[in-house]
């Protein structure tokens, strides 16, 4: 009961606007309004189910785009074999956590970076493997089948599976699940002296966030009508992955969800801004630098410092790498 | 038999170039234990910053190492002074925010090199670049022969320097433990900057020896980078004189599957990043030292 009521206080804000969002954005918002509210709830899946393994175990994966992929070719092969294409979802989010389960099995043996170049390599063998076998239609991609293709079903679903990924995520935070997590972030060592299974718990992590990435990667495929590894395999999706929850405020709740607010301004403002387009690097590097310069804690611990300040004009502080 | 020759020379001269290009990632981790993942970024910049000066000045891309080494060797200890130092110190170990910082530095590179250069695939041309030569009875490149000079000439300086000076000594001890290096008067803060500075030295030269073979664009650099690691990684992730070992395993372990096998030349990539993994989860001392396991001598990665 105090689980509930202390991940509740978490989510009535984002369960809320959520709420609103998916029942009466069709009727109220603009096309183009939309498929931006649909952009950032992509976003959001992506980055608060990174961060359950990322995040609240601190086992950066830098090779999330191989889960999307799956999800993703998932779905248009089995629909191409005449599956109803959201019957296809949860037959993805399958494979993927088993393909999680397959690769996390030897590489969760590695600790912090070492375990993060793996990741790099396994998605990067990935990719290559998914550009050069005929069954991903090669660099051409793969075209979901003709047929009546619905926008607000896959916009309500992707907005409702958002809601779903930020609630699990608070509630996650707050379990024992969530703290066996915490404890192997913090000192490997001590949680397996206490007792956590290490290896279980980071399987089981990454088996989930896994999944629910490629029930997005899913939705996209169905939204997109047109995938390629190019497009899904992307090096640069799993960049924006860990970016994301990174300039949010890693292994918190509300971080990743507002550092998927913040890239996909950037994102629909970059579509908008050539110069904007051309430098996109540089904003997410720079950002990368900054925040591990001056701020860990992200979007979140800034905003936590600025409440702190006092409101009477004080000489600047020297940022404080103690805490 | 004239086949396995084949494989042989070509594997020993694309070491040369994969161990030049490792041995930065390997000096940079050994005294830092920092994983820089802005080498790909130094990398591919010195293959531009070699165009450059090719297209504009007329130098030749070996002459321009005279240039890209010093040059380079700043802009390591720049970047150390600037973004590495201020960063807190993690008790032994590799840092993920370290990894991550350098991380966004190769992004800000890649993003200069667009600025710069545009996205189009460059190459540079030089008179030797179509001519070949015969050695041991097999038809090589100029270019690649010429590159197998400079990766050896340098990875003969680099071992004399470590073996045989107080800088390389200094290099050497905080590499087996800064603690004790500092405890007898090492400046350690020092030798990490040069230890950077050196690193993307060879980074940057690393990178005009492959524009000279390779055509390249902002975004080169990262399969090089994860061959690289899987170098270091078989090679025991500190030893220097390891990597050359690891280098050839890893170019003949390519030449003989582009030569004997089926497997398209297009999945060579995949399986040079799966070997990385599979070195990394397997031999966490590198191959010398999953040897010395067997002999009791254990370390422990991490």
């Amino acid at each position: 009961m105090s689980l509930l009521r202390r991940s509740a206080r978490f989510l009535v804000w984002p369960v809320a606007a959520f709420a609103v969002l998916a029942a009466a954005g069709p009727a109220l918002l603009s096309r183009g309004a939309l498929n931006d509210v649909w952009n950032t709830a992509f976003a959001v899946i992506l980055a608060s189910s990174w961060n359950i393994l990322g995040g609240f175990a601190g086992q950066i994966s830098i090779g999330y785009s191989a889960f999307v992929g799956i999800g993703a070719y998932t779905t248009v092969l089995l629909a191409l074999a005449g599956i109803n294409p959201y019957l296809t979802l949860p037959i993805g989010a399958l494979l993927a956590a088993l393909f999680s389960y397959v690769v996390g099995l030897p590489t969760f043996r590695l600790r912090g970076p070492y375990f993060t170049i793996a990741t790099i390599g396994v998605s990067e063998a990935v990719r290559v493997f998914a550009s050069g076998v005929s069954f991903t239609g090669g660099s051409s991609g793969v075209r979901m089948p003709a047929g009546s293709f619905d926008f607000v079903r896959n916009y309500s679903a992707m907005v409702l599976l958002a809601v779903i990924v930020v609630a699990l995520s608070a509630w996650i935070k707050a379990s024992p699940f969530g703290r066996a997590l915490s404890a192997i972030r913090q000192d490997i060592d001590a949680a397996e002296a206490l007792g956590v299974h290490a290896a279980k718990y980071k399987l089981a992590a990454h088996a989930l966030s896994a999944a629910l990435v490629a029930l997005a990667g899913g939705l996209f495929a169905i939204n997109f009508q047109y995938i390629s590894p190019g497009s899904v395999f992307d090096f640069r999706l799993s960049l924006t992955i860990v970016l994301m929850p990174i300039v949010g405020g890693l292994g918190t709740v509300t971080g990743p969800v507002l550092g998927a607010i913040l890239f996909s301004y950037l994102q629909i403002k970059m579509l908008s801004i050539p110069s904007l387009r051309d430098s996109y690097l540089f904003l997410y590097g720079g950002m990368l630098i900054l925040v591990m310069l001056f701020e860990p804690k992200g979007l979140v611990g800034l905003l936590a410092r600025l409440r702190r300040a006092p409101s009477a004009p004080s000489p600047a502080r020297p940022v404080s790498h103690a805490d | 038999m004239s086949a396995l020759r084949a494989i042989l020379v070509n594997s020993l001269l694309t070491a040369g170039l994969y161990a030049t290009m490792s041995y930065g990632l390997a000096v940079i981790y050994g005294v830092m234990r920092i994983i820089n993942l802005a080498h790909a970024g130094i990398l591919m910049l010195g293959a531009y910053v070699t165009l450059t000066l090719n297209v504009r000045f007329g130098i030749d891309p070996l002459v321009s190492l005279v240039l890209v080494i010093p040059l380079f060797f700043g802009f390591g200890v720049v970047l150390y002074v600037l973004l590495v130092k201020p960063l807190p110190q993690s008790a032994g170990g590799a840092s993920i925010e370290s990894l991550l910082l350098l991380f966004g530095v190769w992004l800000v590179l890649q993003n200069l090199a667009y600025a710069i250069w545009s996205g189009d695939i460059q190459s540079i041309m030089t008179g030797y670049t179509m001519r070949s030569v015969s050695v041991l009875g097999v038809r090589v490149g100029l270019p690649g022969l010429a590159v197998f000079a400079v990766s050896a000439a340098s990875l003969v300086v680099l071992e004399a320097t470590l073996r045989w000076t107080y800088l390389g000594r200094a290099i050497r001890a905080v590499t087996q433990n800064r603690d004790a290096a500092l405890l007898s008067g090492i400046n350690a803060d020092r030798i990490s900057a040069v230890a950077f500075g050196i690193g993307s030295a060879f980074a940057g030269a690393a990178g005009s020896l492959l524009a000279m073979l390779y055509a390249f664009t902002p975004d080169f650099g990262r399969s090089f980078l994860l061959k690289a690691f899987c170098i270091i990684v078989l090679a025991g992730m500190e030893s220097v004189s390891g990597v050359a070992a690891g280098a050839f395993v890893l170019a003949l372990l390519e030449n003989v599957i582009g030569g004997y096998t089926a497997i398209p030349t297009s999945f060579q990539d995949a399986l040079s990043f799966s070997l990385l993994v599979v070195a990394l989860v397997a031999f966490p001392q590198g191959i010398l030292g999953a040897f010395g396991a067997w002999t009791g001598r254990r370390r422990k990665l991490a």
